[in-house]
């Protein structure tokens, strides 16, 4: 894939596949065939440093697997993860503490994400123990305010000595983006960072995000469902469905002018605040739900639900992404006529 | 408009802790039309779900009612022994979607034996009538009659919540609160869910009230919207006169809907409310928003405001607005 | 963990623990065990009765079979308490003659067993004992002579030595009708001395109430002559808090001698095994896979073992001591917590949190021993204190069926001697309730903290 534009790649997925082979019991191991579920089902897509990349998708479309795909909390099937040009698919004990000490997590759940038992400190400390980072406690002590200060929970002090459940939704989410940046990565994957936290101060935690993003030059992998948010945040997106990237671009570029149905779908159904719409049945233009990723449609996987279907789209071989120009990339082999 | 189904006078909730009483509805009045669709709205906290349930008179414990009344069909719900409400009331004429209830149907039972065992507790049928009018109903919300021999597991979460909402409609009720119906779905099923809710109010000449955090939302359903904060009322309009050209009324209900990201529109910058709803065992002085709000002034903080009409059917609490 | 933010722990748990009253009357009885232990050289009659429990001629002077002293207050007839004099008033009689003088209120229906004279004497000493009586008789009832003694212990029995002295002054009263039913009947030395002197005496004595004083008279012509710790010993019909068993020993001793020995069996089988329990289950849950299996395969082997036959025909193979049947009592114990622990920690393995700290870069050992097993500390807690009743019971019952550490006195081998000795038949209730009773209490009282601990801090019910 070339780059449509410059800047050197942090991060580059190559073909990445995690097929699921759900467990079974001895017995039932006798009976049907095993289900294999292909989570992810084999992409590509590429980070530039210092870019924000949204991966949009429903749920069972592979988002949260690529995430932890990238994490390295499970391991892949088959297909390559490069990390600054290396590929940490196959790397032992030590590199992947390495490599997790540059790439790390934010998670969904800033409630579940935090142990109940520890102090803020203690959350704050236990990255620069696990990577013996120092020893000394007034240099640690140093590191822990700068963290705290860097994501806006002012006076560090005042925060260092309570329990992750005396804190707000969005102050634990700082808290755990100050977890992250204490061991100054170099990216961060954030698992829809903001969809537990009351929509009046989503927008606070954003900045916040973005803000932090801009002082240490980081590059974000985030993960989200809500493309209202990912317009905001993002650079790039890709959308994800059924473990496939459909369309992959600029983030105002596919939301203004989506190519692939399944998008102009995901965007139509998006509310909007605005007044007359009461009565107002609104159309959509797919039905049914996202099938399972066990057993995903031959051809076009999207053929099952997609208005513009032909018969071509479930006989031949599925679409691969295709460059419409300027770096927009889509699945569709239709999208001329549909266009 | 048509007759009135529901009306609440002065409505108070608290709930009594260690701590002291947590005021999660303090003084709240409104009242529904036949076929309406009111929206609750507000942050976490504000004392949505509080009413949801107030409404049904199962207020989670500690949960009591301090005072006021809650009139379905021109009767006071509030003082009726418990057996009454179960017979006439609850679910009968007024039933409820609760939040996350398509995850609490039980894992073990079909989804036939759940929907069975709730109709069977209120009426006497056969159980080959019973069947049938669930396969109706189930057909109704648009759902295969052959799900009543599958299990929670083998549907799909909208499915699971148009069964929720089959449930909810069985017994004929008048009026339906629906809370937060479709926060745990993707934004395509959400929007089939809401499509059909649309559906079953015009068939079934319902009434809903539709409880969400999600502006952009009840804007898509609601003809008026309640915007509560801290317990009270702070702004009650029609969806014209809240999301319409002027603009809504109350500074707290526009900062939430600066605050609603919107797709279609590229921002810059997306706005957002400082600090967090109050503390409703004690909660500030004056208006309870005056804390957060950029339109604060000296009367604010002193007098709290009362809920009065600024324009024919548009009430607000704000001192602002009186102006 | 850090030392204020333990003590600020603690402090919330006993916040909550106040509310729970089963919980703090467990630990009221804990503490008053505990308090028992520590203190149990002072409440001890009879010191040695932990080590000498077994030797018979450490128990001699006691009474045998009597019931507890308190026994008196729900009857009219009082029964004598068992008692010793040791307080004596020394005279000078002449030269080389010494008397001790002893004071006894008398103040019961039912005369005692016997008396006692003690002490420890060296050579030859002639004695004499005589009863001062409170109707101004006075009944010289022993005249002996100790011979060559060398410092040892000599006891004297009113009955065996004074028979004769105290049937002579019976008959100067009693009418000479009776005179043959003196020698068939049921009375004996003690009854004569603490009854009235009065003719029908055989037909049934009438106590003589007040203020006894016994003399005894030594000489002390021999040089090397000399008398300590001179004492008379009243063998009651009643004897101390909780009576004597047949075997004359002290049951209140016995059983405040057991307790340290139950808190022991009780809590060191719980903690080791619900130590090794919680890491067994937490290990398991969190490698999973083929390690679960396996270790899950051993666990049932273990948890399908019948646990008292095979205790039973270990101990009567080997005659165990108390520390081998600590380490049985472990050996099955250990699976207690295993089910549990492994699906609480099936569940915080799922929690984010630990797949926070594993994206952080944590290795096993800091998920295992600083994420996951401090969320189970509370349960540990309750599942050693609910082990403990448990362990106590199964000592008792090894001990019960006389196959325990002969070394030591346990509440179980207290309630086996009494069976053995057919107490319950012969209605010896106080040499079975007590120890019976005690092991249902610690074994309540453990699980009352039990119940309340588990209550408080099961994580599950605890709100985050």
């Amino acid at each position: 894939m070339s780059n449509g534009i410059d800047g050197d790649v942090i991060l580059r997925v190559d073909d990445l596949k995690k097929h699921f082979t759900p467990h079974q019991g001895f017995l039932q191991s006798f009976g049907k065939v095993r289900k294999v579920v292909r989570a992810v089902d084999g992409i590509s897509f590429e980070i530039r440093r210092g870019e924000i990349f949204g991966l949009i998708g429903e749920s069972g479309s592979g988002k949260t697997t690529t995430g932890k795909l990238v994490m390295k909390l499970i391991d892949a099937t088959s297909g390559r993860i490069l990390f600054n040009g290396r590929d940490v698919t196959s790397i032992g004990h030590e590199e992947t503490k390495e490599y997790r000490r540059q790439v790390q997590m934010i998670f969904q759940d800033p409630y579940a994400s935090m142990n109940p038992r520890f102090k803020i400190r203690d959350v704050l400390e236990e990255p620069l123990e696990i990577h013996r980072i120092t020893a000394d406690r007034k240099e640690r002590e140093t590191r822990i305010v700068r963290a705290l200060t860097e994501v806006k929970l002012t006076p560090p002090e005042d925060f260092m000595g309570r329990f992750p459940h005396m804190l707000s939704g969005g102050q634990r989410q700082r808290v755990a983006t100050a977890r992250t940046l204490i061991l100054n990565p170099a990216m961060l994957v954030a698992d829809e960072p903001v969809s537990m936290i009351d929509l009046s101060t989503r927008a606070e935690i954003l900045h916040m995000m973005k803000d932090v993003q801009r002082d240490l030059g980081l590059t974000y992998l985030y993960i989200t469902h809500d493309l209202s948010t990912a317009r905001y945040f993002t650079d790039r997106i890709a959308v994800m469905y059924l473990g496939r990237i459909v369309e992959m671009g600029k983030a105002d570029d596919i939301i203004d002018h989506p190519a692939h149905p399944y998008t102009r779908a995901l965007i139509e159904a998006v509310p909007e605040p605005a007044t007359g719409k009461v009565d107002v049945v609104k159309e959509l233009p797919i039905s049914g739900e996202i099938p399972s990723p066990s057993n995903i449609p031959a051809g076009c996987r999207f053929h099952t639900r997609c208005p513009y279907m032909k018969p071509e789209c479930k006989e031949e071989a599925e679409p691969e992404l295709m460059d419409l120009g300027s770096g927009h990339y889509h699945a569709c082999r239709r999208w001329k006529e549909i266009g | 408009m048509s007759e009135t189904v529901l009306q609440v006078k002065n409505l108070k909730l608290y709930y009594h802790t260690s701590k002291g009483a947590v005021k999660a509805l303090d003084d709240v009045s409104f009242d529904l039309k036949a076929g309406e669709t009111l929206g609750l709205v507000g942050e976490s906290g504000c004392g949505k779900t509080t009413m949801g349930t107030g409404l049904l008179r199962m207020p989670t414990p500690p949960g009591r009612f301090e005072g006021g009344q809650i009139l379905v069909e021109g009767r006071d719900i509030l003082p009726l022994p418990e057996k009454e409400i179960r017979k006439d009331f609850r679910w009968e004429k007024v039933s409820m979607v609760f939040q996350g209830a398509m995850n609490c149907l039980t894992p073990v039972y079909t989804i036939g034996k759940q929907m069975m065992e709730t109709l069977q507790e209120h009426r006497s049928m056969e159980k080959a009538e019973a069947q049938e009018l669930i396969k109706e109903y189930l057909s109704y919300v648009g759902l295969p009659a052959d799900v009543t021999s599958r299990y929670p597991h083998e549907l799909s979460g909208g499915m699971k919540q148009r069964v929720v909402i089959a449930t909810a409609l069985f017994l004929k009720p008048r009026l339906v609160i629906l809370d937060e119906p479709t926060t745990a779905l993707d934004v395509i099923v959400q929007a089939q869910i809401i499509n059909l809710l649309k559906k079953l109010k015009k068939t079934f000449d319902l009434s809903f009230i539709f409880i969400t955090h999600d502006l952009a939302l009840e804007a898509e359903v609601s003809d008026r919207i309640c915007v509560m904060y801290a317990g009270k009322i702070a702004e009650l309009g029609t969806n014209e006169q809240v999301y319409g050209g002027k603009g809504p009324a109350h500074p707290y209900t526009e900062r939430l809907l600066a605050a609603t990201p919107r797709l279609r529109r590229k921002v810059e910058s997306l706005s957002f409310i400082p600090g967090t709803p109050p503390d409703l065992i004690a909660p500030p002085s004056g208006c309870r928003f005056h804390p957060r709000c950029p339109r604060v002034y000296e009367r604010c903080r002193m007098e709290e405001p009362p809920v009065r009409e600024i324009e024919p059917g548009h009430l607000a609490a704000c001192w602002r607005c009186f102006e | 963990m850090k030392l204020e933010d333990a003590a600020y722990r603690l402090k919330e748990f006993w916040g909550e623990f106040r509310k729970e009253r089963n919980g703090l009357v467990g630990l009221g009885i804990l503490i008053a065990a505990v308090l028992a232990v520590l203190l149990e050289p002072l409440i001890l009659p009879f010191p040695e009765a932990s080590s000498r429990w077994r030797d018979i001629t450490y128990w001699q002077d006691n009474s045998k079979s009597a019931p507890p002293a308190w026994t008196n207050l729900f009857t009219a007839r009082k029964s004598a308490v068992a008692l010793t004099l040791w307080d004596s008033r020394t005279e000078d009689r002449g030269p080389g003659e010494k008397a001790y003088i002893f004071s006894y209120d008398y103040e019961f229906s039912r005369a005692p067993y016997d008396l006692l004279l003690r002490g420890e004497g060296s050579g030859t000493i002639p004695l004499t004992v005589t009863v001062r009586r409170p109707d101004s008789n006075a009944v010289e009832i022993i005249r002996y002579v100790l011979q060559d003694l060398a410092g040892q212990t000599f006891r004297l029995s009113f009955t065996n030595e004074g028979k004769a002295n105290a049937l002579e002054f019976l008959r100067k009263t009693e009418r000479p009708e009776n005179a043959a039913q003196i020698a068939t009947m049921s009375y004996g030395v003690p009854e004569i001395l603490f009854s009235r002197a009065e003719p029908d005496f055989v037909k049934g004595p009438k106590p003589l109430a007040g203020r006894y004083e016994i003399e005894v008279t030594a000489g002390f012509t021999d040089p090397r002559a000399s008398i300590e710790h001179m004492e008379i010993v009243v063998v009651g019909r009643v004897s101390g808090i909780l009576g004597t068993d047949s075997m004359k020993r002290d049951i209140f001793s016995g059983v405040v001698a057991g307790m340290k020995w139950a808190l022991m069996i009780g809590l060191l089988t719980s903690i080791v095994s619900v130590l090794v329990g919680v890491f067994y289950g937490i290990t398991a849950a969190y490698f999973g896979g083929r390690v679960d299996s396996v270790m899950m395969l051993i666990f049932d082997y273990f948890i399908s073992l019948p646990v008292l036959p095979i205790l039973i025909v270990f101990s009567a193979v080997y005659k165990p001591s108390i520390w081998t049947i600590i380490a049985a009592l472990i050996l099955f114990f250990w699976v207690g917590p295993v089910k549990t622990v492994r699906s609480m920690a099936l569940q915080i393995k799922e929690e984010t949190y630990i797949e926070a700290a594993k994206a952080l870069g944590a290795g096993h050992g800091r998920i295992i021993f600083r994420h996951m097993a401090p969320l189970l500390i509370p349960y540990s807690f309750a599942s050693m204190a609910l082990a403990v009743p448990g362990a106590i019971v199964y000592e008792s019952s090894v001990s019960l069926l006389g196959l325990g550490d002969a070394t030591i006195v346990s509440w179980g081998q207290i309630l086996h001697d009494a069976l053995g000795s057919g107490a319950v038949l012969s209605g010896l209730w106080w040499w079975v309730v007590p120890p019976g009773l005690l092991i249902a209490v610690m074994g309540m009282t453990f699980a009352f903290l039990g119940f309340a601990m588990d209550k408080i801090l099961h994580p599950k019910l605890k709100t985050r």
